[in-house]
C-alpha cells in the first residue's frame, strides 16, 4: 500500500516537472512551480527524484527545456539543503549543460533560447556562489573556473549593488557638505541680507506711498450699486466694472513716471532676486543637518517671516498697478494675436470683437479679487463661443456662400477679383517715353483682356489617397503592413480586412466597388449587353465542344479511378500507416490556416526560420543561375579579348 | 568507532588492525574538502604533486607554466569566512622569473626523500634541476638529451642518491647527486620513457614504462633489464599464499615443466584462449617464455631473448606506474585506457578488470595508492576514480576538476588526497572532518552570511 502510494507520488513529481518544462514560455508556470515545491518539500525521496528528473531534463536536446529545468533547479536550490548537495555533486555536468562551455558539448537549438540559457546560468551560478559558496567548494570551483579560466562575464550583482550604494552614499555626503557650507555662509551674511531685504521693502513702501498719495481713491462700490440696474446685459455690466476698476488704478503720468520706474525696478528686484533667494535659503535651512539646531530654527523662522513680508509687499505692488513690465508685454502680444485671428474669423461682428478685445485686455491687468477674475474668464470663453455662433447666425447668406465658394490659392489675380473695369495700359509701369512712335496715354486694356491674362492656372493635384495596408495575417503573428495599391505581392489582391485580418464580406464589397469604379453607368450597361450576347454565342460553341470532351473525359476518369484503386490497395497492403496519409493530407489542406495559428510548440521552436536571405540564396545560388552568370562572365571576357586582339582567332 | 576503541582498550583488537580499520573508515568517507583550500599560484596545468616523505607536511607542485610551489598542508596561511575556510597559500614559488628557473613546463617535481632541504624538478626544457628549499636557489642541474617526462628517487636508498629520469630519449638515465654526473644509462626502451618508479622493496630495482608500451625492470647493479612485463602473460587474481602455492607448484611441476612459473592450472585455459584470440604475434610471444622461462631465467638475464624483449604491457604508451607499498605488485596505466595490476614476482598480469572509462593519453599521469594498497586513485579525464585494487570495482568517483586531472597524491598521514589538473587547481579531498555538531556550533556564532539549511518560504 505504502509502495503504491509512493509510486503514485513519484509519478506526480515527474509529471509535474515534465509538464512545467514542456512549454514555450519564458517562465515556469508559477502554479506548477508551487505544486512542485509543495510536493517536494514533504519527503526527501521526492526531492531526490526531482533532482534526478531535472538533471535528465537538462540533458535534453532542446534549450527551452533546459532553460525551464534550470529555473526550477534554481528555485529548489535556494530552498533545500539536500537538493543543494545533490546538485553540487554534479555541478560540472550541470554547468556543461547550461553554460555550454565545453567545445564538444555546445548548447542545443534554438540559438536564441540557448543564449538566454547561458546568461541565466551564469547569473544563477553567481547568485548561488554568493549565497552558498561558503559551504560548497564545488560552487566556488565552478565559479572560479568560469570566471578566471574561461573569462565568462558575470553580471557581478553583488559588487554592482555595493558600488551603487557607495556612490549614493558619496553623493549624499557631498550634498550634505554643500548644504553645511551654504548654511555657514548664510550664518555669516544673514544680517547683511536681512538689511538689504529690509531696505528694498522700505523703498517699495515709500514709492507706493508717494504714488497713492498723489492720487485720490475713487469710491468704487457706491457707484457700482447705483448704476447696477442700468446695465442689464451682464456683459455690458462687466465691461463697466472693468473700466471702473481700471479707473481706480493709479494712472501713470509724466509726473509720477519716475516713481513708477523706480517702483518697477524695485519690484523686479524683489521678484527675481529676493524672493527666489529667500526661498532657496529656506529650503537650505530645512534640509541642512547641523548640530546647532536652535540657531537654525530661529533663522528659519525669521526667513519665513521675511518671505511672508516680501509676498505681501509684492501683492501690494501688483495691486498698485505696476506689475512686472515684461509679463505685461507678453500678455499684450497675446491680445494682439488673438485679436487678429478674431478679425479674420468674423469680421462682420465688429461689436463682439471689440467687447472681446476689451475683456481680454481687462484680464491682462490683475484684478483685485480672484474669484471675480475666474468668473470673468469663464464669461470670456462663453462670449467667444457666443460671438462665433452669432456670427454664423446673423449672416446665413454669407455662411451659405462660404460653404459654396471654391477654395482659391493666393495669387495676383486676387487684386482684380470681381472687378470689370478697364485698365490703363501705361499705368502698368511700362517705360513709354523713350520709345519712338505714337504714345497713347489713354490706351486701355479691356476688361476681357485682363480677365484673359488673369485666367487662373491651376496645377492638377492628385488627391492624396491613403493607401491601405494589406493587413493579411502573418504566420508569425500580426498583420502585413505592406502598402500596395491593388495587389500585395505576398497576399494577393488587397481587400478590406477586420482586426484579425479576415477579409470582410468580399462579395458585397465587390458589388459596392464596381459601380464606384465604373463611372459611366450607361457605358457599362451597353458593354454588359454586348458581352452577354457574345457570351451566349461562345457558350453554345463551348457546349458543343464540351459534349465531345465529356465523353473523352468520362473514359479517362474511369481509367484513372481504376488505377487509383489498384494503387491504394497496394499501398494499404504495404504499410498500415500509409492508409492514413491521404486523410492527413486532406485534413491538412483544410486546416492549414488553423494549423498556422496553432500554439507554438517545442518542436516548432527548433524549426529554422526561412529568412528572406535564405530565399534569395535559394534563388541566386541554384545551379542554373550560377551557370548563367558564369556563362555571361566568360562571354564578356571573350568579347573583350576578341576586341583587344582582333587579328587572332 | 567507540566500540572499536573499547575493544582496543580491552585488547581484543590489535593495534595494527585498529589503525587500519580507522584508516579505511576515513578513506571511505573522502570527499572534496570544503574547509581546506590550496591557493594555486600556477597559471598552467599542474603536472606533479608530492607531499614530502619525512614530515608529511609540505606539498610540492610543479606546473606547466614552469613554476614550482610549496605549500604547508598542515597549517593554513589564512582563514576566510569567519574561520570556516582554511586557505593554504604557497610558501615558496619559483617560476620563470627566477634566474635559474625552468623555461618550459615542469613535468615532475619531487622531494629529496631524506629531508625537505632539497627538491628536484624535471622540465620539458631538457633539464633536471636540484633546488635548495631554504634558499630557493638551484644547487645542481643535469642536461638531459630530451624533454624530461618523469623523475624519481628511491625512498629506500641508503647507498645511492640517484635520480632516475624518463625522457624523450630511449635511454633512462640515472643522475647522481653526489657526483653531479650520469651514473647509469639504461637502454632497452624503443621509445621515450614516460614513467619511472623505484621499487618499494629493493633499493636497486627500478621500473620504467615507455611510450613503446613496455614496462621494464632494471637492477642497477647489473647491466640491462632483467624483466619485461607481458600483457598476455597472466594469472587470475592474487597469488595464493605461500603454502598453497607450494602445493600447487608441486602439482604443476609434476604435470608439466613448461608451465612451471604459473600459479595454478585453472587460469591456464582461459589465458590460452585469450592469447590465441589476440592474434598470432601475441600468442607466439606468450608461448616462448612459457617454454624457456623457468629453466632459462637465470641464464637469460643480461640479455633477454629478443622475442621476450619485445613484449608489451600496454597497447599504447605506459603513462603511469605505481608500485604498491609492499613492493609486491605494480599498477600500470596505459594510453589504451587500461589499468593493469601486475604481480612483480611472477611478472604476470593479474587480469583484474578495472572499470576504467577513459584515461588521458597525451601526458603521464600520477597514480596514488592507500597505505595498505587496498585502493588506488586514478585520474580519469576530469574526475579521479578510486578503485579497489584487488577487485577492480569503482569505489568512489571524485568530480571536482573542470579539466583533465594529471596527478594525485595520497597523504598517508592525513588520509588526504591532493589532485592537480589542467584547470590549474589543486584540490584537497579529505575525510569528512566536520560533523554536524561542530557546524551547528559554528553557525550559532552567527558568522555565516546565509546559513546552509532548508529555506522553504512557501
Amino acid at each position: 500500500m505504502m509502495m503504491m502510494e509512493e509510486e503514485r507520488e513519484r509519478v506526480v513529481v515527474v509529471g509535474l516537472i515534465e509538464k512545467a518544462t514542456n512549454s514555450t514560455a519564458a517562465e515556469v508556470d508559477p502554479r506548477l512551480l508551487k505544486a512542485i515545491k509543495s510536493v517536494v518539500r514533504h519527503s526527501d525521496s521526492e526531492l531526490r527524484l526531482a533532482a534526478q528528473t531535472l538533471m535528465n531534463l537538462m540533458k535534453r536536446d532542446h534549450s527551452q527545456v533546459r532553460y525551464l529545468a534550470l529555473l526550477i533547479i534554481d528555485e529548489l536550490f535556494m530552498r533545500s539543503k539536500l537538493f543543494r548537495t545533490l546538485v553540487v555533486e554534479n555541478l560540472d555536468q550541470l554547468l556543461t549543460l547550461s553554460v555550454g562551455f565545453r567545445r564538444n558539448l555546445p548548447l542545443p537549438a534554438p540559438p536564441s533560447v540557448a543564449s538566454v540559457l547561458r546568461s541565466k546560468a551564469v547569473e544563477l551560478l553567481e547568485k548561488w556562489n554568493v549565497s552558498y559558496g561558503l559551504y560548497y567548494r564545488q560552487l566556488r570551483l565552478g565559479f572560479d573556473h568560469l570566471k578566471n579560466t574561461l573569462r565568462f562575464q558575470f553580471p557581478n550583482l553583488q559588487a554592482n549593488a555595493v558600488r551603487i550604494q557607495q556612490e549614493r552614499r558619496e553623493r549624499e555626503m557631498r550634498t550634505r557638505e554643500i548644504l553645511v557650507n551654504k548654511f555657514e555662509t548664510l550664518k555669516e551674511t544673514f544680517s547683511s541680507i536681512k538689511d538689504e531685504l529690509q531696505s528694498t521693502i522700505d523703498e517699495i513702501g515709500e514709492c507706493l506711498e508717494i504714488v497713492i498719495a498723489s492720487d485720490e481713491p475713487m469710491p468704487l462700490g457706491l457707484l457700482d450699486d447705483e448704476e447696477m440696474e442700468e446695465f442689464r446685459c451682464s456683459e455690458l455690466r462687466r465691461i463697466r466694472l472693468d473700466t471702473l476698476k481700471e479707473g481706480n488704478k493709479v494712472q501713470e503720468t509724466s509726473d509720477n513716471k519716475v516713481v513708477f520706474d523706480a517702483l518697477r525696478e524695485l519690484y523686479r528686484l524683489l521678484v527675481t532676486k529676493h524672493l527666489v533667494s529667500v526661498q532657496e535659503w529656506v529650503s537650505v535651512l530645512t534640509r541642512v543637518e547641523v548640530a546647532d539646531n536652535r540657531c537654525r530654527d530661529s533663522m528659519l523662522k525669521e526667513l519665513i517671516d521675511i518671505r511672508n513680508n516680501l509676498k505681501s509687499v509684492k501683492k501690494k505692488c501688483e495691486e498698485s498697478g505696476c506689475s512686472l513690465p515684461d509679463t505685461r508685454n507678453n500678455e499684450e502680444e497675446d491680445i494682439w494675436e488673438e485679436g487678429t485671428i478674431e478679425s479674420f474669423e468674423n469680421r462682420s461682428s465688429v461689436l463682439n470683437y471689440q467687447s472681446d478685445d476689451s475683456s481680454i485686455a481687462s484680464t491682462s491687468v490683475k484684478v483685485k479679487n480672484k474669484p471675480f477674475e475666474n468668473r470673468n474668464k469663464e464669461a470670456d470663453v462663453k462670449e467667444k463661443l457666443d460671438c462665433e455662433d452669432s456670427g454664423t447666425d446673423s449672416d446665413p447668406l454669407r455662411s451659405k456662400l462660404l460653404a459654396e465658394a471654391p477654395l482659391m490659392k493666393w495669387g495676383s489675380f486676387l487684386d482684380s477679383w470681381g472687378s470689370k473695369r478697364d485698365y490703363l495700359a501705361n499705368q502698368r509701369g511700362l517705360e513709354l517715353e523713350g520709345h519712338w512712335g505714337r504714345i497713347d496715354y489713354d490706351a486701355v486694356i479691356p476688361a476681357e483682356k485682363i480677365a484673359e491674362l488673369n485666367v487662373q492656372a491651376t496645377l492638377y493635384k492628385e488627391d492624396p489617397v491613403e493607401i491601405q495596408p494589406c493587413h493579411a495575417p502573418l504566420s508569425k503573428g500580426g498583420l502585413c503592413q505592406r502598402r500596395d495599391l491593388r495587389v500585395c505581392p505576398f497576399h494577393g489582391p488587397i481587400v478590406p480586412r477586420d482586426d484579425e485580418g479576415k477579409p470582410i464580406n468580399q462579395t458585397s464589397l465587390t458589388e459596392e466597388l464596381t459601380p464606384e469604379l465604373e463611372t459611366n453607368l450607361v457605358d457599362h450597361l451597353a458593354k454588359q449587353a454586348v458581352k452577354n450576347v457574345r457570351d451566349r454565342d461562345k457558350e453554345k460553341a463551348k457546349k458543343r465542344e464540351h459534349d465531345k470532351q465529356a465523353l473523352k473525359r468520362a473514359k479517362l476518369a474511369k481509367v484513372r479511378e481504376h488505377n487509383d484503386a489498384v494503387l491504394r490497395d497496394a499501398a494499404l497492403a504495404s504499410t498500415s500507416r500509409s492508409s492514413a496519409i491521404g486523410e492527413d493530407v486532406e485534413t491538412a489542406g483544410g486546416e492549414r490556416s488553423s494549423a498556422r495559428s496553432k500554439k507554438q510548440t517545442l518542436a516548432s521552436m527548433l524549426k529554422k526560420k526561412v529568412t528572406s536571405k535564405d530565399r534569395l540564396a535559394q534563388r541566386l545560388l541554384n545551379t542554373r543561375a550560377r551557370d548563367a552568370t558564369e556563362r555571361q562572365l566568360t562571354q564578356g571576357e571573350d568579347a573583350k579579348y576578341r576586341e583587344a586582339f582582333p587579328n587572332q582567332w | 568507532m567507540w566500540k572499536e576503541i573499547r575493544e582496543r582498550e580491552s585488547g581484543k583488537l590489535r593495534p595494527n588492525s585498529f589503525s587500519n580499520r580507522i584508516r579505511s573508515n576515513r578513506n571511505s568517507s573522502i570527499q572534496l574538502s570544503n574547509y581546506k583550500e590550496i591557493v594555486s599560484p600556477h597559471r598552467g596545468a599542474v603536472n606533479s604533486l608530492q607531499v614530502d616523505l619525512t614530515e608529511g607536511r609540505y606539498l610540492l607542485s610543479g606546473a606547466s607554466d614552469a613554476s614550482v610551489a610549496i605549500y604547508d598542508v598542515q597549517r593554513a596561511t589564512d582563514y576566510e569566512g569567519g574561520g570556516l575556510l582554511a586557505k593554504h597559500k604557497s610558501l615558496v614559488t619559483i617560476d620563470k622569473q627566477h634566474e635559474h628557473g625552468h623555461k618550459y613546463a615542469i613535468s615532475s617535481a619531487i622531494w629529496y626523500p631524506i629531508d625537505t632541504g632539497l627538491f628536484i624538478t624535471g622540465s620539458y626544457d631538457h633539464h633536471i634541476n636540484i633546488w635548495d628549499t631554504n634558499t630557493t636557489q638551484m644547487v645542481m642541474n643535469f642536461k638531459m638529451p630530451g624533454k624530461v617526462y618523469r623523475t624519481a628517487m628511491s625512498s629506500l636508498a641508503t647507498s645511492h642518491m640517484l635520480i632516475a629520469s624518463g625522457t624523450e630519449d630511449v635511454q633512462v638515465r640515472l643522475c647522481d647527486i653526489a657526483s653531479g654526473a650520469f651514473s647509469h644509462t639504461l637502454s632497452g626502451h624503443r621509445d621515450g620513457v614516460m614513467t619511472v618508479e623505484w621499487s618499494t622493496s629493493s633499493e636497486w630495482v627500478l621500473v620504467t614504462g615507455g611510450c613503446d608500451g613496455a614496462i621494464r625492470f632494471w637492477d642497477i647493479r647489473r647491466a640491462g633489464c632483467f624483466r619485461v612485463l607481458n600483457q598476455s602473460h597472466s594469472q587470475l587474481g592474487r597469488r595464493p599464499p605461500l603454502l598453497q602455492r607450494a602445493a600447487t607448484n608441486k602439482v604443476s611441476t609434476s604435470k608439466s615443466l613448461s608451465k612451471g612459473q604459473s600459479s595454478s592450472v585453472k587460469p591456464r585455459a582461459p589465458q590460452r584462449k585469450m592469447a590465441h584470440g589476440n592474434g598470432s604475434k601475441q600468442s607466439a610471444a606468450s608461448k616462448i617464455p612459457n617454454l624457456v622461462k623457468s629453466s632459462a631465467r637465470q641464464r637469460l638475464h643480461p640479455g633477454l631473448l629478443s622475442s621476450q624483449d619485445r613484449a608489451t604491457a600496454h597497447y599504447g604508451a605506459v603513462i603511469g606506474l605505481k608500485v604498491t607499498g609492499d613492493g609486491m605488485y605494480l599498477l600500470s596505466a596505459g594510453s589504451d585506457s587500461r589499468l593493469r595490476l601486475w604481480d612483480i614476482e611472477s611478472s604476470c598480469n593479474t587480469l583484474v578488470n578495472f572499470e576504467t572509462v577513459r584515461l588521458q593519453t597525451g601526458k603521464a599521469i600520477q597514480l596514488a595508492t592507500t597505505q595498505d594498497s587496498a585502493l588506488v586513485f586514478v585520474p580519469c579525464m576530469t574526475s579521479v576514480k578510486v578503485f579497489d585494487v584487488w577487485s577492480g570495482t569503482t569505489v568512489l568517483t571524485f568530480r571536482g576538476h573542470y579539466e583533465h586531472v594529471n596527478c594525485c597524491w595520497y597523504s598517508l598521514q592525513d588520509q588526504e588526497l591532493y589532485t592537480g589538473g589542467n584547470d590549474r587547481q589543486i584540490l584537497v579531498w579529505s575525510p569528512s572532518k566536520w560533523n554536524a555538531d561542530e557546524l551547528d556550533e559554528w553557525s550559532k556564532k552567527g558568522k555565516a552570511s546565509a546559513l546552509d539549511e532548508d529555506n522553504w518560504s512557501d
